[in-house]
């Protein structure tokens, strides 16, 4: 009994941090319309210019503090998104949603050279931003960094709610998911829209990058984990917020389970499998997921 | 286009594939010079060739399945690998050639018709997702599976590939085997465009809520339109096994598909003859960069193969991206473009 709680409880707070990546994933796709596959390697980078900020600059003798470091990756975030909006993605506003879609593809091609040639494929400690050690509740045992980073999730899902849900700017931005045209004809800068998705999605994922590598090693293969949030932002759905963090507590915990009490049967399979074939399972059944906006077409 | 004066009498000219003297000259000018071309060059460069016209055929059946129908698939690499396990895992049992590579196409289509069958239930992207899950989930359930089945981390070894007696291994020999199969996977593309099912695909493409007025079966054919693809995807397959005598899962992983898929959009997506100028540019492209890449870095160290990768990758994306926002219609409308002038200089204007 205390194995399936601490099982489920670690899978929470996994889960939680899933669902961080995965409001990167919603905060682009509900400012945009821009489903964006290459929030893998966006995590990499931020990842990997905070390490350039903080133990790389050290390195060559720059002593900064890691709070220094982290808004200088903020900063560069923005550049990044500024960058992406003029040169890709403003000459493709009023494109097919074919065509953005396939550019997504091509940046994460893309992101990924850029990675390898300006960082080289190496793997190099992560500074430890949060702290690495564990808190005892009971019989429970409880990772600081990912209390810390559950905490961060819940408290920033919901300001972006509020953001997205009751601000004047917001509410623009939702026009934009719903139709660039539309939004276009009714005053509402799509640029704008388009650059602010890319630099809050850089800046989330670079928090999810904080959290889920602190005191680790950094890598290009940590790139895969945008595949493992793509499921959950889907579950949640694709333009809510809130549904992000719940759908990564679902699919945390399930995948947790599955690593008890499944991976022993089955090679290690099931709990990899686990979060496609919840893909799978939510386009057949809801392809909006649990908060999603439901599409209506008409003739 | 056709030049001014000529004309058909019959349907069946107005409908062939080569429809002037002219036209069939050059064809058969080019055939003559693919068959003639290892005689004039080296093992290496065949080695090349024979990579390329294996893509090609994937890449045929993706512009099938993308450029057609409209429905993205980026799970194109791991169709081929499906296709080369399956020949690697019949060829153990001694299955003649012109048994294992039907066999590999149909048992990937079969798999493909499974990942396409939620398009009863979305369109657009969301299909794009369930084929990001195929070729999620192709490695894992492989490497899953016991070792003994398909392989796991450590590959199946692939009997050489013997037609009539004869066991095929130099690359003058793969050469001529896989030019053979493209010819006729070429001759199925273009042929496709003028077929009843080529002409359902592009209107599904273009209009589904129209195309399902005129009484075609959309769901129907977009799940033809992955298995179509996926055959061409099988052979493809079939080909890497016997071409490579080795098939691990490593092989086959989303970039390949990306850079199928990033093939077809700069050579454009909507005929076949973007297939052909995309794979070539790429592959150009690509072997460009080697060359250069290794004159620059001593090469045949670990890390400047790393380098000349991601140098590769990151132009790749650029050609992409900048296909999509300059030329969204590919190599294919510059090269239609260029006839046109050739055909109608020295005057500007028709």
């Amino acid at each position: 009994m205390i194995k399936l709680l601490q099982v489920m409880m670690d899978g929470a707070l996994v889960g939680l941090l899933y669902g961080l990546i995965a409001i990167s994933f919603v905060v682009i796709y509900r400012a945009s319309k821009i489903v964006n596959l290459a929030q893998g390697e966006v995590l990499v980078i931020g990842a990997l210019l905070l390490w350039t900020f903080t133990l790389g600059l050290q390195g060559v003798g720059f002593h900064i503090p890691y709070v220094v470091g982290v808004l200088l990756t903020f900063a560069a975030c923005v550049c990044f998104g500024l960058l992406l909006e003029r040169f890709v993605f403003r000459p493709l506003i009023g494109q097919s949603a074919f065509s953005i879609f396939m550019a997504s593809i091509a940046l994460l091609v893309m992101l990924r050279g850029i990675a390898q040639l300006v960082w080289t494929a190496e793997t190099r400690p992560f500074p430890q931003i949060l702290p690495a050690g564990s808190i005892t509740f009971g019989p429970f045992l409880v990772s600081e960094r990912l209390l810390i980073g559950a905490v961060f999730t819940i408290a920033l899902t919901a300001g972006l709610q509020l953001f997205f849900t009751r601000s004047r700017r917001g509410l623009r931005l939702a026009a934009v998911a719903e139709d660039h045209n539309t939004a276009l004809s009714l005053g509402v800068s799509v640029r704008s829209a388009i650059a602010i998705a890319w630099i809050l999605g850089a800046i989330v994922a670079t928090c999810g990058a904080i959290v889920l590598l602190s005191g680790r090693i950094v890598s290009l293969e940590v790139a895969s984990i945008g595949f493992k949030a793509l499921p959950v932002a889907l579950l949640g759905g694709l333009e809510s917020i809130r549904g992000a963090p719940l759908a990564g507590v679902i699919i945390g915990v399930g995948e947790s389970l599955a690593m008890a009490y499944l991976d022993p049967f089955t090679n290690g399979v099931a709990s990899n499998v686990l979060p496609f074939v919840v893909m799978i399972g939510v386009v057949l059944i809801r392809p909006q997921g649990l908060f999603g906006w439901i599409k209506i077409e008409r003739l | 286009m056709i030049p001014t004066g000529i004309y058909f009498d019959t349907y069946a000219g107005e409908a062939s594939l080569l429809k002037t003297a002219r036209a069939r000259v050059w064809t058969a000018l080019l055939v003559l010079g693919l068959i003639a071309a290892p005689f004039a060059s080296g093992a290496y460069l065949l080695g090349v060739a024979t990579q390329m016209f294996i893509i090609l055929i994937a890449v045929y059946g993706l512009h099938v399945t993308v450029g057609m129908a409209g429905q993205i698939n980026i799970a194109q690499s791991a169709f081929v690998g499906i296709g080369a396990l399956t020949t690697a895992r019949f060829g153990e049992y001694g299955l003649p050639f012109w048994a294992a590579i039907p066999l590999a196409a149909l048992v990937t289509g079969a798999v493909s018709v499974v990942f396409a069958l939620p398009a009863a239930r979305v369109k657009g992207f969301y299909l794009a997702l369930t084929t990001l899950a195929a070729q999620a989930l192709f490695p894992i359930v492989i490497l899953g599976l016991p070792e003994t089945w398909l392989g796991g981390l450590v590959g199946i070894p692939v009997e050489p590939l013997t037609v009539g007696g004869y066991v095929l291994s130099t690359p003058k020999q793969l050469y001529y085997f896989t030019l053979c199969l493209v010819l006729v996977a070429t001759y199925a593309a273009f042929n496709l465009h003028r077929s009843r099912f080529g002409r359902a695909l592009k209107a599904v493409r273009d209009n589904d809520v129209a195309a399902e007025v005129m009484g075609i079966n959309v769901l129907s054919y977009k799940i033809q339109a992955f298995f179509v693809g996926s055959l061409f995807a099988g052979v493809a397959g079939a080909c890497m096994a016997w071409v490579l005598q080795f098939v691990t899962v490593e092989s086959f992983t989303l970039f390949a598909s990306v850079w199928y898929l990033g093939m077809l959009i700069v050579g454009g997506i909507y005929s076949p003859i973007g297939a052909i100028l995309g794979v070539l540019f790429i592959t150009v492209v690509q072997e460009g960069l080697h060359e250069f890449g290794a004159a620059i870095l001593n090469s045949g160290t670990h890390e400047a193969g790393g380098t000349i990768f991601a140098a590769t990758n990151v132009a790749l994306g650029a050609c992409i991206l900048l296909a999509l926002i300059f030329e969204p219609r590919g190599l294919a409308h510059r090269w239609r473009v260029l006839k046109t002038v050739f055909q109608l200089w020295p005057f500007p204007h028709r």
